[in-house]
């Protein structure tokens, strides 16, 4: 072999060797937007990210994530969609019910998938036709977080049978909070139960909303409301001021002092909702997965609360806790 | 697919409408008016729930919808005229009553329109091959519609009344015109068009949402600002179009911010920041250029 065919041959193997690293250079776009910067919805952002990240998907190397956030405006919802399209995102992760609305009307006929998350209910928000049978379902699919409220207020019950009026403060302007709230409504009166709802529409009406209830209540409850979420410790105020157990569908909350918080751990959430993403960059296509609804609420009991209401939780109670909350810190079972 | 800034013009025609609202309240009347915060969504509400529940026709929302906008104005002016409530306090009730009053028309806080015939959809259907460009026509003759409509309207004698109460409603009583009625003239109009923005908003994005009208006031008044500082006149139809260029210049920064922002260094959740710095500079360019070229010509 002269010089001059080494030559060609290290130009043609360098040639090569640049196109390969160009091709596996040029990562996967994928967006991820929320409505707004909240504890739940970025426990969704990071678990999907997560969940990415453990099946070999590296940030950066095979996957660039385009992270959009709404800062709490509805308007902001579309144009982060059209810039998805501009960028041409291979997929998009839309968090809460105005980005998921948003990014199906933007990405309507075209074969980008969609996958929601965090969104209460997909059939009630016209995300999809069909929850177990995805095949209209078009190019989208996703993960719901409904809550079975009635549960919920069974173990309120449960805690003291006693119990009979139920305090829910809640924001009428959240999809998610506004269904949850009519769930509570059908099933209390099946457990001899009565819902007494406080209105409030923005995180700084929740104090009053809150203490209208002192007196009028035997027990607070509060659903997946993010407002209220927000400002929740104006709740665990007024449920101590009035002496009465406060029941709480976020366990992140926990610390905070509800004496029961259940629900979803929204950092699952995000791993569920990573799974459906890597089902679909392997291949399936979102119209033959099913949504997902998260399962198995987990119960955590907060001792401190209880002990600052005089409360003693009946054995049936803690056999079914997955973890307390005792002297600061976190329990599991 | 079209490009985003095609879409940010989409946005500032759309938006525009409500931005050339929020003019006649605050440049035209003088009359600080927060109404719109509830109005344009009320026009998004009407709009969705005719077009979900009801199976109406796209366009002829937009007509209803600029009705009940009205209708918002009206109350709020009637506080201020008759009750005797302040500008600023009776535009803050009308506005907290149209949210509940927004959640009743609705039904619920959100409703999706992916599964009916919304305006945008029609029109792409009616102008095949053409795509988002039909979308931004469909947007820019509608705006321009409202433009002209607008223009014709405040150079008739109702119209030079109107804006006479604005500048001095001692001189207009004297002229036999009754101030009260041109203030409440104003922000029916106002409403009105803030409400068909609102639902032309709703049919462009596909859902209608309780939370999309705060902020109207605020990016309403960049609009009229902003324009105002790029041309300044005092004539009618200057000034309409001025309001138009501030809503495509605050929509591009939205979407430059949303483009670029990463790329020097911002993270999402800079968003706003990063667009309100983008109009700054909007602003602060022409006059610096104008300084530049008079320094120039001095030399």
């Amino acid at each position: 072999m002269n010089g001059r065919k080494r030559l060609g041959v290290a130009v043609v193997g360098l040639l090569v060797a640049c196109v390969a690293a160009t091709a596996f250079a040029a990562p996967l776009k994928i967006g991820i937007c929320k409505i707004m910067d909240h504890p739940a919805l970025n426990a969704v952002e990071q678990g999907t990210i997560d969940a990415l990240t453990a099946a070999g998907y590296i940030a950066g190397v095979d996957v660039e994530y385009v992270i959009g956030d709404a800062q709490g405006d509805p308007n902001n919802a579309t144009p982060i969609a059209q810039n998805y399209a501009a960028q041409g995102v291979a997929l998009v992760v839309a968090i809460s019910t105005p980005m998921a609305l948003a990014a199906v009307e933007v990405f309507d006929g075209t074969d980008v998938p969609i996958v929601f998350s965090a969104i209460t209910n997909p059939l009630a928000a016209e995300l999809v036709l069909g929850d177990t049978d995805p095949s209209q379902n078009g190019n989208v699919t996703g993960v719901s977080d409904l809550i079975d409220v009635g549960k919920d207020l069974a173990l309120l019950k449960e805690l003291d049978p006693a119990i009979q009026r139920i305090g829910l403060v809640y924001n009428p302007g959240e999809a998610n909070s506004d269904l949850l709230t009519g769930n509570a409504l059908a099933a209390a009166p099946g457990l001899g139960l009565t819902i007494v709802t406080a209105v409030a529409d923005t995180t700084a009406n929740v104090p009053m909303a809150a203490q209208s209830l002192i007196g009028r209540v035997d027990a607070f409850y509060v659903t997946t409301d993010n407002t209220v979420v927000s400002a929740i410790d104006a709740i665990i105020s007024a449920a101590e001021e009035a002496g009465v157990p406060f029941l709480m569908a976020d366990p992140t909350s926990l610390e905070f002092g509800p004496v029961i918080a259940t629900g979803h751990d929204y950092y699952e959430h995000g791993l569920l909702t990573g799974d459906i993403v890597l089902q679909i960059l392997g291949g399936a296509a979102p119209n033959e997965i099913p949504v997902v609804y998260q399962k198995d609420p987990e119960v955590f009991l907060n001792l401190d609360a209880a002990a600052a209401i005089g409360l003693a939780f009946p054995q049936s109670v803690i056999d079914q806790a997955a973890g307390i909350y005792f002297a600061g810190t976190t329990w599991s079972r | 697919m079209a490009s985003i800034w095609v879409h940010a013009v989409e946005q500032g025609f759309a938006y525009g409408i409500a931005a050339l609202g929020v003019f006649i309240t605050y440049r035209v009347l003088r009359f600080p008016d927060l109404t719109v915060d509830g109005s344009f969504v009320t026009g998004a509400a009407i709009a969705a729930s005719l077009l979900a529940h009801a199976g109406f026709d796209p366009f002829v929302v937009l007509l209803i919808a600029f009705g009940s906008g009205c209708l918002a104005g009206l109350i709020t002016g009637l506080l201020n005229t008759q009750l005797g409530i302040t500008d600023l306090l009776a535009g803050v009730l009308t506005m907290i009553m149209l949210y509940s009053i927004n959640l009743r028309i609705m039904g619920r806080p959100n409703i999706s329109l992916l599964r009916v015939d919304t305006a945008t959809r029609v029109i792409e259907r009616a102008v095949p091959g053409l795509g988002d460009i039909a979308v931004l026509l469909f947007l820019a003759a509608a705006t321009g519609v409202v433009v002209l409509l607008l223009n014709g309207f405040l150079r008739t004698e109702i119209g030079l009344a109107l804006r006479a109460a604005g500048d001095n409603e001692a001189m207009i009583t004297a002229h036999g015109v009754n101030p009260k009625s041109m203030k409440i003239l104003g922000l029916c109009l106002s409403n009105g068009m803030v409400a068909l923005s609102g639902a032309l908003v709703a049919q462009y994005s596909g859902f209608a949402d309780v939370g999309m009208g705060i902020g109207t006031i605020v990016t309403g008044l960049a609009a009229v600002i902003i324009g105002g500082a790029l041309i300044r006149s005092r004539r009618v139809g200057w000034m309409t179009l001025s309001v138009l260029l501030g809503s495509l210049v605050y929509r591009t920064a939205v979407m430059f911010a949303l483009r670029y922002g990463h790329h020097v260094g911002f993270q999402a959740s800079d968003l706003k920041l990063v667009t309100s710095l983008l109009v700054i500079i909007a602003m602060v360019v022409p006059p610096i250029r104008e300084r530049l070229m008079r320094k120039v010509r001095a030399c």
